[in-house]
């Protein structure tokens, strides 16, 4: 949780103009925000978040400081007093009803504002109160100020102050901040238009949460629990987001605890825990005890499988981890797990995994350069490494597939969906919904049976060959088969239960005394789709679904004409045999 | 105890939670029992009966998650009507078979009838909880949690517990690990969920509910009128924080809760809040009205980032739609042109078919007329074969038909931790205001880097080294 600014830590700072800004908070550095001015990073390490803060124009004498924190009742202040006038319920209105004040008078031209451009650039210069000098200056000489109706003037307010006022807010830098800010201030596109909504209901249809307390559990069940498989390409963003659901995305994630446990003085270990932050990363790293090893996690894990040779998961950054330099203390160094979909397929032919390392004896080492003995090291590790995640991916069993790619779902879909086990939940995001409405066709109803059928056929066409060979195994299809269904179906749509297509979109509204409505203008762009699926065990033998649909009296029908029982829309009163 | 809901394991497990999946909607939630203590009188144990067959639970026990169960043949008809049945011959066997309950007989399976077996998660215990109240649905909930950074180690306080779909999904978001009692942990603290329910009936469901799925010790419920009595757990004056760091209000009036949740209760009271965190709220509520008290509540307790929103979420339908006239006569499909090209073949068509039947009918003989009708026939036929079913038509996408217009107002807000002059001023200490570096020159390369720490490492050695020369000396 994250309870106070701490120093090398990413934060959003919040500005006026509502736009937010992505800061390192170094100690001992400057914080610049533009037309808004910049202070000293030491003034809000140690700070609480979501304070909002004034940059001073002239710093305290005695010790430099240049920020005021903005209490609660001052920010609402506006709001409050306007309630407190008759709730602001209703509008001035005159005798016989109608609005005391309306626009009609008003006459659109820039000559209402006396103040010049000059005039307001000098202001901004000379004059304190961190903006608010300007506002009450340009109130004075607005011409028409008394005609404004309450609503108007609000707005120029609003207007003025997101211009002026010389404010910041401090937010910890989470998922749903890091999406808001890459959805408005960043490129979109990197992260796939993937809006904050959309990345509760991707982790909750994928049912992505902790595994928990490994140890305990591996002892009762065999199975190590909340093992994730991911396809990222918004470029780290849904990894976070998973990540921050199974509690290894904060470095800090644990430690608030023994802050919490002696209420009593919460504040001298907060001191004390802030005074570690402040000793550079290699010196504790000397005397951490164990190295955890990369990717070793067998528990609560992440495996990213990618497309390139590496991962693209650069926004990880800004929680504290970056692929190239991982710092071994995250929770994500031997959490998360990368395979590119070269090793999941044809490891054999990534020289990384098929080609070990030769072991070099003990006595030989100690005669080589420390270099070179670096490099074999980590030649072996990286092996080791590979192998053991590759692995494991390969044997599958995961517990649930969370997909946003550019590449076509159903290929994804087509190799992950088997190494899930079953009751597994699968997630699929896309921008647009006709790469999902392929993906739910492929799974419908009348595929599933159509497959089924043809599975059934080349079964029995492949009994009558073995007929004469006694000792070939009958149920099983051989790969031959095999593909031949894969060509015409591309996937086993059998593995997939109830497919679903959804989008979900969040209308933010406007709360104000007398001023409710939802908000003008939101962003478009891409929609959001999100497609959900259960993996299933179908089962081998033969059966028959029974359907009684009170309405229509249809007979189950027999196999010869299987066409015919095809209907996609009521899912249930079709033959199933398997 | 280990929840199916959190830690389901690679088996279905007796005496827990299973779902059963009949169709995309319907899922039956059960408990595994080889034994049924109030419906007895199945040979097989206990047995639940759907419309696609009859399930014994010992066909559903130790079985991997997500198989396909096949329906056993059950004796449904004679059992348990003992007292009015007509015939008499099933009477006296049901009777017998009441006899030998201990062991439940192995099932047969039946031809037809299947379902899947599901280990339950909040999203399909929502669909298929028993509703009690006005359910939170995924769309909200899934919002809701990740607005509130409900995360592993939270704890979050919800209130009105109503049918528990909220309490399932927040009890999965915080967990981190089940609490034991013999190591209590130091390190870690263990997400909670406290829920309070004013409706006593409601709390008891709720509370049995909880400990049925495995929830004991990770959720707490407590019968309680809030509006009144706050949020401490246990007695309502001298009980135990909670230490919340997120809150859902699902209350009639939250505004007549909101003043318990303060950083320093007026009373003196413990503050039922996290003091090192921030605090997120969420208010769930209908109506407009209700939610501008609220707002204007919250500001006046001086909370911050208020916003309100609603979800809107639609499920969408895929079909494949066929239209044309040469698919033959399948279900679903519509037997109108396709494109106007085939219009006017079709027209043209029947054209000639009805002057070549005039000319017939002016010929005064009858013989010549089924040839083309047949000639038609026997085309539609082929291409219905060249494509199958599942490949014909078009994807289409429309929203489905029973569509959520509105389910409630979310009104978020963050209450920072507190911050006194003394909490300002020890910082100021510890982070002086005015010391700032100016950040020197470009950026260094790592291998820059490491030369510098090297070269300093060699210095610092030499360092070492010298005074011990020096004093081998003397």
């Amino acid at each position: 949780m994250h309870s106070y600014v701490r120093p090398n830590q990413f934060v959003a700072l919040r500005l006026p103009s509502e736009f937010t800004k992505i800061q390192k908070i170094e100690p001992d550095s400057t914080v610049f925000l533009g037309k808004f001015g910049s202070f000293p990073a030491n003034q809000i390490i140690g700070r609480p978040f979501y304070l909002t803060f004034e940059i001073l124009d002239d710093a305290d004498e005695k010790d430099g400081s240049c920020l005021r924190i903005i209490p609660a009742a001052e920010l609402h202040a506006e709001t409050l007093i306007a309630e407190g006038e008759g709730d602001g319920e209703e509008l001035d209105t005159n005798e016989d009803g109608t609005p005391m004040r309306t626009n009609r008078e008003i006459v659109d031209d820039a000559s209402t504002q006396k103040l010049t451009w000059e005039e307001i650039e000098a202001l901004k210069k000379e004059s304190g109160g961190a903006g608010r000098e300007i506002i009450s200056k340009l109130l004075e000489s607005h011409q028409t100020l008394d005609q404004k109706t309450s609503f108007s003037l609000a707005k120029y307010m609003l207007r003025k102050r997101r211009k002026y006022m010389k404010r910041f807010t401090v937010l910890p830098l989470d998922v749903s901040i890091l999406t808001n800010h890459m959805m408005e201030d960043q490129g979109a596109a990197r992260i796939m238009e993937l809006r904050d909504e959309m990345v509760g209901l991707l982790g909750c249809w994928g049912n992505v949460h902790h595994g928990g307390d490994a140890s305990l559990d591996e002892a009762i069940a065999a199975k190590p629990n909340g093992r994730y498989l991911v396809v990222d390409d918004t470029g780290g963003l849904v990894v976070a987001a998973m990540a921050e659901r199974m509690g290894i995305l904060y470095p800090h994630d644990g430690d608030e605890y023994e802050e919490q446990g002696s209420s009593d003085e919460p504040k001298k270990n907060e001191a004390e825990q802030a005074h570690d932050d402040e000793q550079p990363p290699t010196e504790s790293s000397t005397h951490r005890p164990a190295r955890p090893a990369h990717m070793s996690a067998s528990g609560n894990s992440i495996t990213v499988l990618h497309p390139n040779k590496q991962p693209n998961l650069s926004l990880l950054k800004y929680f504290g981890y970056s692929q190239d330099n991982p710092d071994e203390t995250h929770p994500l160094h031997k959490h998360l797990k990368t395979i590119s979909w070269l090793q999941l397929l044809d490891p054999n032919a990534d020289p990384i995994y098929s080609e070990e390392p030769e072991i070099i004896p003990e006595s030989e080492l100690y005669t080589m350069k420390s270099n070179k003995r670096g490099a074999y090291y980590r030649k072996r590790n990286r092996w080791t490494r590979v192998q053991s995640v590759v692995n494991e991916a390969r044997a599958g069993e995961f517990d649930g597939l969370i997909v946003a790619t550019v590449m076509d779902p159903s290929s994804v879909l087509k190799y992950a969906v088997p190494l899930l086990a079953g009751s597994a939940h699968v997630a699929v995001y896309s921008p647009s919904i006709e790469p999902l409405t392929e993906l739910s066709d492929l799974y419908s109803t009348a595929k599933k049976t159509a497959f089924i059928n043809r599975r059934q056929q080349l079964r029995e066409q492949k009994l009558q060959q073995s007929s004469d060979q006694p000792d070939a195994n009958e149920t099983e299809l051989q790969d031959s088969d095999l593909s031949e269904l894969m060509a015409e179906f591309y996937l086993d749509p059998t593995l997939l239960l109830a497919p679903t297509l959804q989008n979900s979109r969040v209308r933010p509204w406007q709360v104000l005394p007398g001023r409710t409505h939802p908000l003008m203008s939101m962003r478009g762009g891409a929609e959001g789709y999100i497609f959900h699926a259960v993996r299933v065990i179908p089962t081998q033998q033969t059966i028959q679904a029974a359907g009684n649909l009170s309405r229509k009296k249809r007979k189950v029908v027999t196999q010869e004409t299987p066409t015919t029982a095809v209907d996609s829309g009521s899912g249930v009163d079709v033959e199933m045999k398997s | 105890m280990h929840s199916p809901f959190l830690t389901p394991g690679s088996r279905s497990q007796l005496d827990n939670l299973a779902l059963l999946q009949l169709r995309r909607d319907q899922t039956i939630p059960t408990i595994l029992q080889l034994h049924d203590e109030k419906n007895g009188g199945y040979k097989e144990g206990k047995v639940t009966n759907t419309r696609f067959g009859s399930f014994p639970h010992i066909t559903l026990c130790d079985q991997p998650w997500g198989s396909q169960i096949i329906a056993s043949k059950v004796d449904t008809g004679s059992r348990g009507r003992t007292q009015k049945m007509k015939r008499k011959a099933d009477e006296l066997d049901s009777s017998t078979q009441a006899e030998d309950k201990p062991s439940p007989q192995t099932p047969v399976a039946a031809s037809s009838g299947f379902l899947h077996l599901l280990y339950p998660t909040p999203e399909l215990w929502t669909a298929s909880l028993p509703h009690r109240t006005q359910v939170v649905y995924t769309p909200d909930y899934s919002y809701i949690l990740h607005r509130l950074r409900a995360r592993p180690g939270s704890t979050v306080i919800e209130a009105g517990a109503g049918s528990g779909s909220f309490t399932h999904a927040s009890v999965r978001a915080v967990f981190n690990g089940y609490p034991s009692d013999d190591q209590p942990t130091k390190k870690r603290r263990l997400g909670k969920v406290c829920s309070f329910e004013f409706h006593a009936q409601r709390a008891e469901k709720v509370r049995v509910e909880v400990n049925q799925h495995g929830l004991d010790g990770l959720v707490e419920v407590t019968h309680r009128d809030v509006y009144e009595d706050g949020f401490l757990l246990g007695d309502p004056k001298t009980g135990k924080s909670p230490k919340a760091n997120a809150i859902f209000l699902d209350l009639p009036a939250p505004w007549l809760a909101l003043k318990h949740l303060v950083r320093n209760p007026p009373e003196g009271t413990e503050s039922p809040l996290d003091p090192t965190s921030p605090v997120y709220i969420c208010t769930f509520s209908p109506c407009l009205e209700q939610v501008q008290r609220t707002i204007s509540t919250l500001r006046q307790l001086g909370w911050l980032g208020i916003s309100m929103v609603e979800v809107n979420n639609r499920r969408i339908e895929v079909k494949r739609e066929r239209v044309g006239l040469d698919l033959g006569n399948i279900r679903g499909t519509v037997v109108f042109p396709k494109s106007v090209d085939e219009a006017v073949e079709r027209t043209r068509a029947l054209e000639e078919r009805a002057q070549l039947f005039r000319a017939t009918q002016n010929q005064s003989d009858g013989d010549s007329t089924p040839a083309p009708k047949a000639e038609n026939e026997a085309k539609g036929g082929q291409q219905e074969s060249e494509v199958p079913v599942y490949k014909q038509g078009r994807v289409m996408t429309r929203s489905e038909l029973d569509l959520k217009n509105h389910t409630s107002y979310l009104v978020f807000a963050i209450l920072p931790r507190e911050w006194t002059e003394e909490d300002e001023k020890r910082c100021r200490e510890k982070w002086p205001s005015n010391r700032v570096q100016e950040p020197q020159g470009p950026q260094k390369s790592k291998k820059q880097l490491k030369r510098e720490s090297r070269e300093k490492r060699d210095l610092q050695r030499k360092e070492q080294s010298q005074p011990e020369t020096e004093s081998q000396k003397e």
